[in-house]
């Protein structure tokens, strides 16, 4: 029998086999048709396999058949929405990792956190990558946003595609902001207690919904468990569902606008044909994805090892000790600028709501059927008035700006700050000499004769101390000052570091005491 | 090359390049994992530090040196050599602490020489028994407390006084005194586990703005704003050391004194501390 099946007839079938198999998961592309695809050649069936993809894979079916040619153009859209879409998908996959080392309790959280950084390969790795990635999903869904007001992409039919990406931007806001609860570090604990506090300014049912969202009148285990689940389920659920929405309008509904200049501008007939071809999923628009997708992630990964970027991790959550320089994070430094200029229910949650309620209805304000710059004077100028001034709001939001701390915790925050390193930690160990240095008492210079190699690092940060002290001397807010480092040994590879200021306040001429101390360990190397 | 093929192609090679990169990185993870732990472990000290200052020290002594008739020592060569098997603890020396930190003491283990400070002798410090701290916290105290297992000295117990005591009663009257012996009474009492201005030492000494507790004694009881009934320099000294609720000094707690001592000096050991003290200008 053998004899009779010839060797080709064989391999015929074989080939069949495989491309009967290939065709149902590819869900109607065989073989041939994949080597086309890759090697940018025209289908090679009809009618073209690479359309029946689309009606028969569900994955497929979400894609868009085609673009424009000239929405595509990298210039127009820069890929932001893309990058986004990205970055969400970025966050699902660190995230479901990172829950299985997460323990939503006060008690165990900042341990979870600790143990995920010292026990577990590639911790601090996911970490940083979960991280970044959140900012980048705020950086991208904001600037695409502005690409699609300042290209008019929001007129007409696009209007809800427009609504559906606000419930978008603040979906990312939200998912990044119920994020920042979980390390369960002062950081954390109180960046959401100021954001917190913001709901309980909200007229009428403010108290209620702070309550909702906190557990309790202040954050503690139910709190944590609250925003745990909204970060994990509710707003990613959310968020699946909108982007679904917003996703399937551009894809399968309306296209990606053309560039304003091609659709309306004084250009060739031919142009715009050309601006109007077909560009096929299959493979132009799927390969394309795939390589910004590599891009993505070899940038992300760039950046978190190579480029030295961390999560930040404070000490333990403790509601007894506010730190001095509290801050919410930084999407909402603008909010925190706005409360600073006037009452806080009117600041803080009727400017926003209309802020919003104007976003939301602008397809409908600006009636203007143009969408060339040129052509919108007024919405590219409120646009720009917008952008700076958020920056400015943004400024003023910082801690540093508008509240004037006294001049003696000042220079003693900045020197040796309640969180992080500062200067005086990032002393070398071995240069911590023992003894009292007062200011303008103790010579700046050879402070460490017993040591093989002196302490030029200490002498730096002493000199550095001088100067403030001198420069507040001169300012006379505080006047008299003596101001003392004291450096002693308190325990094998332990020091205590005291900096201390005796003043004169000028306000009120009583002589005051600031004084602030830190323990510094050997090993202690790390922000 | 079409542009399909040059996207695949650059992106095959980023995507090599980021597997490289994760790679590398990972070879580094044992190492980064065992910086992390001592980076932390440094942290629990200097927290456990902070932390000892505000709630331990002023029963065991700023460098928990222990404070005689009161509570014991715990930067002590005795208490981490020999202290696990007297009491016949199978855990480690943190979960020791641990657990005594939590629950505190309800009565002294040894109330002949550290009765503690009444009932309870030592409070509970977990939240979970009523106490101001967390776990963490608690831990943090003890990594700060084993790390003084290599320097740790032995602590010398001083004995119990015999015979009678001096009593609270500063209207009575002591013999002579003697100022060397005074100096051993002071280190025999471990005042310095509190009274300390480090780093220049004793915090009854002169420094460059104050002068020594003799001439504060003779001013003290003369201001206006003094509220003790000492009429003379060694009256006033003697009012301090035992009736310590008496008067305290602007600036301090009330309650650091343990009231102690009227039971623990004899009347020769006292009016020696005085003629010490007195001597300090």
């Amino acid at each position: 029998m053998l004899k009779t099946l010839k060797f080709q007839d064989m391999r015929k079938k074989i080939m069949d086999m495989v491309d009967h198999r290939v065709r149902i998961i590819t869900a109607g592309m065989g073989l041939d048709e994949l080597r086309a695809a890759m090697r940018g050649d025209p289908p090679t069936e009809k009618p073209n396999p690479r359309f029946k993809v689309h009606t028969t894979s569900f994955i497929f079916h979400i894609r868009p058949r085609y673009y424009e040619a000239g929405s595509t153009i990298l210039t127009h859209t820069f890929r932001l929405g893309f990058f986004t879409a990205f970055f969400f998908f970025v966050e699902l996959f660190t995230g479901l990792i990172l829950m299985v080392y997460y323990t939503p309790s006060p008690e165990k959280a900042y341990e979870s956190i600790l143990l995920l950084m010292n026990n577990v390969p590639f911790g601090k790795l996911l970490r940083d990558l979960h991280r970044i990635g959140a900012e980048g999903m705020v950086i991208f869904s904001f600037l695409h946003m502005m690409r699609t007001y300042f290209t008019g992409s929001y007129k007409k039919e696009r209007s809800f595609t427009w609504l559906t990406g606000l419930v978008l931007l603040g979906l990312t806001m939200l998912l990044s902001f119920s994020g920042y609860l979980l390390p369960w570090d002062q950081l954390a604990y109180w960046a959401v207690t100021v954001g917190t506090s913001m709901v309980e300014a909200a007229p009428v049912f403010g108290e209620q919904a702070n309550l909702l969202l906190r557990g309790a009148p202040d954050i503690g285990a139910n709190g944590l468990l609250r925003f745990y689940l909204l970060h994990v389920v509710a707003t990613p659920l959310a968020a699946i569902w909108v982007i679904s929405i917003h996703y399937y309008k551009v894809s399968r509904e309306h296209g990606i606008s053309l560039p304003a200049s091609l659709e309306e501008g004084d250009v060739s007939a031919e142009k715009k044909r050309v601006a109007k071809q077909r560009i096929d999923f299959i493979p132009d628009l799927l390969s394309h994805e795939v390589f910004l997708t590599c891009l993505g992630l070899f940038l992300l990964v760039l950046a978190v090892t190579l480029g030295g970027y961390s999560a930040p991790l404070e000490s333990v959550a403790n509601p007894q000790v506010t730190p001095m320089d509290t801050e919410a994070p930084w999407y909402f430094w603008w909010l925190q600028g706005m409360l600073k200029l006037g009452d806080k229910t009117i600041m803080g949650i009727i400017i926003p709501t209309i802020l919003v309620a104007v976003l939301v209805a602008l397809p409908y304000i600006d009636r203007n059927p143009y969408r060339r710059l040129v052509k919108r004077p007024v919405a590219v100028a409120v646009g720009i008035l917008a952008m700076l001034t958020l920056v400015m709001l943004s400024y003023m939001g910082l801690p540093q700006w508008g509240i004037e701390a006294n001049p003696a915790t000042r220079i003693i925050q900045d020197l040796m700050p309640e969180e992080g390193m500062g200067p005086v930690r990032e002393i070398p160990f071995e240069q911590l000499q023992a003894g009292a240095y007062e200011v303008g008492v103790t010579p700046g210079t050879r402070m460490c004769p017993n040591l093989d190699f002196g302490c030029p690092e200490l002498e730096a940060v002493f000199a550095d101390y001088s100067q403030r002290v001198a420069e507040a001397e001169q300012i006379g807010v505080i006047t008299d000052i003596q101001a003392l480092m004291v450096i002693e040994d308190w325990q094998q590879d332990l020091k205590k570091i005291t900096l201390r200021m005796i003043y004169t306040d000028s306000e009120d001429g009583e002589r005051k005491t600031y004084e602030r101390h830190i323990f510094r360990h050997r090993e202690r190397v790390m922000e | 090359m079409t542009r399909v093929q040059i996207e695949i192609f650059i992106g095959t090679v980023l995507i090599l390049a980021t597997s490289l990169i994760v790679l590398i990185y990972g070879l580094n993870e044992e190492g980064r994992m065992a910086e992390y732990e001592l980076d932390q472990h440094a942290r629990a000290i200097e927290e456990g530090a902070e932390l000892f200052e505000s709630q331990c020290s002023r029963c065991h002594g700023t460098q928990g040196m222990g404070i005689p008739g009161l509570c014991p020592p715990l930067n002590d060569r005795h208490f981490f050599d020999q202290r696990l098997q007297e009491i016949s603890w199978s855990g480690s020396m943190e979960d020791y602490i641990v657990a005594t930190a939590s629950s505190g003491r309800l009565v002294s283990t040894r109330p002949e020489t550290f009765p503690g400070e009444g009932t309870p002798a030592m409070p509970s410090f977990s939240q979970s028994f009523g106490g101001p701290l967390r776990e963490d916290q608690i831990r943090n105290i003890a990594s700060f407390i084993v790390n003084w297992e290599q320097t740790a000295t032995v602590v010398e117990v001083p004995e119990i006084p015999v015979g009678e005591t001096v009593g609270t009663d500063i209207t009575r009257q002591l013999p002579e005194g003697d100022l060397a012996r005074g100096e051993t009474v002071a280190n025999r009492l471990v005042c310095t586990a509190c009274h300390v201005t480090a780093p220049t030492g004793p915090a009854w000494l002169a420094t460059d703005t104050e002068p020594g507790i003799g001439t504060r004694a003779e001013t003290r009881y003369t201001q206006e704003d003094y509220q003790g009934s000492a009429q003379s320099p060694e009256q006033y000294l003697f009012e301090s050391i035992v009736q310590t609720t008496a008067y305290v000094v602007p600036g301090y707690a009330e309650n650091l004194m343990p009231a102690t001592y009227g039971t623990q000096l004899t009347d020769q050991d006292l009016a020696d501390l005085i003629a010490y003290l007195l001597s300090l200008r």
